[in-house]
């Protein structure tokens, strides 16, 4: 048996999974500064009729540490850039305590200025004194050549030897600077808060008889071991929408193209499945409006929701952003869009009346008629929700190319189907299906589809390997791994080295036996051409366990 | 030389219609051959540069996907032998495409100016194309303005060509139109590739002093070029008041490029677009792949964005390595006051040139596509009227690996008069009726019109796009 649990911002939701049934399913309000409260609640619920020694896994999707970043909680860090020439990084001024040092490394790794060590022991007197024991350190091109990073950490150490250091090379090995500098300080700023909370929850689950692996849902819709999560908090910013989408991929397997839309009472999640694989952002999700190394799928959330506020201000209908509680005729202050589809729908979805009494506090005031009212706020729902997936779809086929093979090839994309997620997907499902001219999907557990999809989605995995044969030397996007290779690599040769270390990094993190459900989804080879012969071969490799559900997995029964 | 002082944060929003539009195209899949300078590593490590920079997040620059140009898009300023699609692959047409996607957000307002780094080049590529000279096909900034000018209806545009080669194909192309502003400088051509841009190439009899030429001593520092922006191509530019500036980027003028002599800095570059503050700059040569590309590259996407590039150097590049010799200032004071003096004396120069009483204005040429191998002879007639630039016809018979080809080439220009409009056109009714001695296509360049014909004798079939 499995269990999925997702903590969201109002509800947190659960499931118990066997053999293609849902066993159970809970759906409790989240107590927003006791999360792991908010988690036992529904395990506890969960586990009623169940021995913990039959749960096989449990799965949990949390909003710690998105709401950490929102917030401003977590540590103090300090930061320590290693950028060399660029832009001027004295401009970025988002981190309180920043140091910039001398030290460069270019494009081929090769160092071309040495480092500056007096300014970086300068810098950790400084940092000791402000009493910060936490430090960030990014060097440009650390996945290139990371010497200088652990220089750096190094020299702080034989000084100061308490401080906590994170370093780029470490968290994210992808080319981009900005990018990892804010991954690297989020990373230390939030990594003692999650460990405190990861380790609590591990210990509640255990001393609950469940002694099976427990993994967190990643924002790239994949899962990692709970001891992996430890290095890797940030990994699990956005992992709700992750969840809700994975949800509507383990409900649909197919190859169609659909668009993802979780209703929930203050927001809408949307992202998007492409011919049954789920789109991925190529920027990075956005960690206090800048962009992060963290993967994560293309999702946009809009702030309406089934619960959302409707008003009439300044001779206009306004929807939201704001939550005032349940939609009326469910016991809330105001009218709500639930309440216009349910006027509509002649009490569908609850009692009528209390929907009519909110509607015509509004519709008086406008001139309208009740029946008016509810129309137009569910037209304008509608409008705003089209806008937003229309400008998915454009942003998908605008994505970059830098090939004339992929420029030709592309295609644009159109909806086959909306899979509506969420307690108030089915009201509005169709309606949005019918001006996308596509079928709308609804299940029967597409209130608890996020949980389910935290479940039964499968590890992930993502590799990045870069050969310079004229340097003889490769690297890897994670934990900083290089090695040695010939002059005389081949593609296959990268191909081959970049399998063995995903087959090595995935045993160690204990998700072996994924291994071998891997796809490259890179292969770049180029000559590097000196004077008029070729002297050497640069060769990326992207190899990838992709998300994905578990073994076995076939779908549930309704 | 003073760079701004910036006090803005890297990360402060960008209005829209403030941001600098981009288009990378590296064409990671294309080269003219493997060890070609024009090869799929060219752009490797400034994809590494930018992307590491992570530049392209940032709010003030906007990415956009290039296109292909359409066949017309390219039949509005070539005359391609036999035919468009022989002369213009994917690449090229993507690398075209890249220029078009970046004037259309310029013009929309969507973006104050835009960068399209894309490559296979195209400033030497002239009128007629009957295959590659210097590493192009097809004409990019050219493509882009004729597009400009028949879409948005703009009319007067400046080219500043600040390729080390003389951009001779884009000279070629408005040789003859007095509303094209075209400035090369370049090293001097008694000692590189093209062999020409010299002061004496001032446009044809109806457009004097529209094209100037400013061939620099090899040598030449940042310092060299500021005075030539700052004394000539600044002033001329206030005077003739282009509705778009296009910045024809080379990036050859490094002092660590292998295939010229100068002596720029990436700094010197970013100052130079900064000065300068073209709309468009659309990428041409430069083939330091790694010592200078990377950097001057985000030299020139910084200085568009208003980015502080203060910090941006060369690994190697120390400062006062390059200092400006008394000799080449000399020599530069000169180029510049002569240069000045004939934009100033255009109109006189055009009313003088006029041949009285002549109705055609002739010239023969000899042009040679250096990658291609062709060897092609030129007749170039000018309708002289005295209300218009004229209409254009070229007899073009080109020899080369292929074999011998002869076509004839009517070009109507955008300006041109209604009775030169009229002429031109009875003249490629006539010619389709009555071949040239062993002609194989006719061609008719319908600018007003916006339609491209050519006729094949052979096939006896008529193409119009």
């Amino acid at each position: 048996m499995l269990i999925g649990i997702d903590v969201g911002g109002t509800f947190t939701d659960g499931v118990l999974y066997h053999d293609h049934k849902i066993l159970r399913s809970m759906k409790s309000p989240t107590e927003s500064d006791n999360l792991q409260a908010s988690v036992l609640a529904v395990l506890d619920e969960l586990l009623k009729d169940t021995r913990g020694s039959d749960i096989a896994r449990v799965v949990l999707s949390t909003t710690l540490v998105t709401n950490l970043l929102a917030t401003g909680g977590g540590d103090k860090v300090a930061l320590i850039l290693i950028p060399g020439p660029g832009l001027n990084l004295r401009q970025l001024r988002f981190f309180n305590f920043a140091y910039i040092v001398e030290g460069a490394t270019d494009f081929r790794g090769r160092i071309t200025e040495p480092l500056n060590k007096s300014q970086i022991e300068r810098a950790g007197e400084e940092i000791v004194a402000a009493g910060i024991d936490k430090v960030a350190i990014a060097g440009k091109f650390s996945p290139r050549n990371s010497s200088h990073e652990r220089e750096t950490k190094q020299i702080l150490l034989s000084r100061h030897p308490h401080l906590q250091i994170i370093t780029g090379f470490e968290v994210s090995g992808q080319l981009n600077f900005l990018r990892r500098t804010v991954t690297t300080y989020y990373t230390a700023v939030t990594k003692n808060t999650w460990a405190s909370f990861a380790t609590n929850v591990q210990a509640a689950i255990r001393a609950r008889g469940i002694d099976a692996a427990i993994d967190i849902l990643k924002a790239d819709g994949g899962t990692m071991p709970l001891p992996v999560s430890l290095q890797y908090p940030c990994e699990t910013i956005f992992s709700g929408p992750a969840a809700s989408t994975m949800g509507a991929y383990a409900l649909t397997l197919d190859e169609k193209t659909s668009v993802v839309i979780d209703i929930g009472g203050t927001t809408t999640d949307l992202a998007l499945i492409l011919e049954g694989e789920p789109l991925h952002s190529s920027r990075g999700a956005l960690i206090g409006g800048l962009h992060s190394n963290v993967r994560s799928f293309a999702t946009r959330a809009l702030a309406l929701g089934g619960d959302s506020a409707v008003r009439w201000q300044e001779g206009k209908l306004t929807i939201g952003p704001d939550r005032l509680g349940p939609a009326a005729c469910f016991g809330g202050p105001v009218a709500t869009p639930t309440d216009a589809i349910n006027l509509l729908k002649q009490g569908k979805l609850g009692p009528l009346p209390p929907s009519q009494q909110a509607l015509e506090k509004i519709a008086r005031p406008a001139g309208l008629t009740v029946a008016e009212l509810a129309q137009q706020t569910i037209d304008q729902a509608i409008a705003q929700l089209l806008a937003s997936i229309n400008d998915m779809f454009t942003a998908w086929e605008q994505e970059p190319a830098y090939k004339i093979w992929e420029l030709i090839h592309r295609r644009p994309v159109t909806a086959d189907r909306v899979i509506g997620i969420g307690a108030a997907a089915a009201a509005f499902m169709p309606l949005i299906a019918a001006k996308l001219g596509c079928r709308s999907f609804v299940h029967t557990y597409s209130p608890i589809a996020n949980a389910l999809g935290a479940a039964v989605s499968r590890p992930t995995l993502s590799l990045l390997l870069h050969a310079d044969t004229k340097r003889r030397h490769y690297h890897l996007n994670i934990d900083g791994i290089t090695g040695s290779c010939n002059s005389n690599w081949r593609l296959t040769d990268a191909k081959e080295e970049a399998r063995n270390q995903l087959r090595k990094i995935a045993q160690q993190r204990g998700i072996g036996h994924y291994a071998n459900q891997y796809e490259f989804f890179r292969e770049e080879q180029f000559n590097m051409i000196r004077g008029w012969s070729t002297t050497g071969k640069l060769y990326d490799v992207g190899i990838q366990i992709a998300p994905g559900v578990i073994d076995g997995f076939k779908g549930v029964q309704p | 030389m003073n760079p701004k002082t910036y006090n803005r944060p890297l990360y402060q929003p960008a209005a829209p219609y403030d941001q600098t539009g981009l288009v990378f195209f590296p064409a990671f899949d294309w080269a003219i051959s493997p060890t070609h300078p024009e090869r799929e590593e060219r752009l490797l490590y400034t994809r590494d540069q930018i992307f590491e920079e992570g530049i392209m997040d940032l709010p003030q620059i906007r990415q956009y996907q290039p296109r292909l140009a359409e066949l017309k898009d390219i039949a509005r300023v070539h005359f391609c032998v036999p035919n468009v699609a022989a002369q213009a692959s994917e690449a090229h047409r993507i690398a075209a495409g890249g220029a078009l996607v970046i004037a259309d957000a310029v013009l929309s307002d969507e973006i104050k100016n835009g960068f399209a780094l894309v490559r296979p080049p195209g400033h030497h590529a002239m009128r007629v194309a009957h295959g590659n000279r210097g590493f192009c096909n097809i004409n990019n900034e050219a493509i882009m303005v004729e597009y400009v000018r028949q879409k948005y209806g703009l009319r007067r545009v400046a080219i500043i060509d600040t390729d080390v080669h003389h951009g001779d194909g884009t000279q070629d192309i408005y040789w003859h139109d007095p509303d094209v502003l075209f400035i090369s400088f370049h090293q001097d051509g008694r000692t590189l590739y093209p062999g020409t841009g010299f002061m004496n190439e001032t446009g044809g009899p109806l457009a004097q002093g529209t094209t100037i030429n400013v061939p620099l001593p090899p040598g030449t520092t940042d310092e060299g070029i500021f005075y030539v922006l700052d004394n000539l191509v600044l002033p001329i530019l206030d005077e003739f008041q282009p509705e778009l500036i296009v910045n024809s980027a080379g990036q050859d003028n490094h002092y660590s490029d292998p295939l010229a002599n100068m002596s720029f800095s990436a700094r010197g570059y970013a100052i130079l677009n900064e000065k300068l503050a073209p709309d468009i700059a659309v990428l041409e040569g430069g083939y330091s792949i790694e010592t200078a590309l990377p950097y001057v590259n985000l030299g020139i996407i910084m200085a568009m964005a208003g980015l502080d590039y203060s910090n941006l150097y060369e690994p190697d590049y120390r400062q006062n390595r390059f200092k400006e010799n008394r000799n080449r200032m000399q020599q530069l004071e000169k180029i510049v006051q002569q240069q000045y003096h004939l934009f100033q004396r255009r109109h006189q120069l055009t009313a003088q040139g006029r041949p009285t009483g002549e109705p055609f204005y002739q010239r023969q040429r000899h042009i040679y596509y250096d990658t291609d191998q062709i060897r092609e002879q030129q007749l170039e007639t000018l309708r002289i009227c005295p209300r218009c630039p004229g209409y254009l016809m070229i007899d073009s018979e080109a020899a080369g690996p292929q074999g011998r080809i002869k076509v004839h080439c009517i070009s109507i220009p955008q300006q041109a008069c209604s009775g030169c409009q009229r002429a031109a056109r009875d003249h490629y009714a006539k010619m389709r009726r009555r071949p040239p001695e062993a002609c194989a296509y006719s061609y008719l360049q319908d600018r007003p019109r916006d339609t491209y014909q050519q006729y094949d004798y052979h096939r006896q079939r008529e193409q119009t796009l």
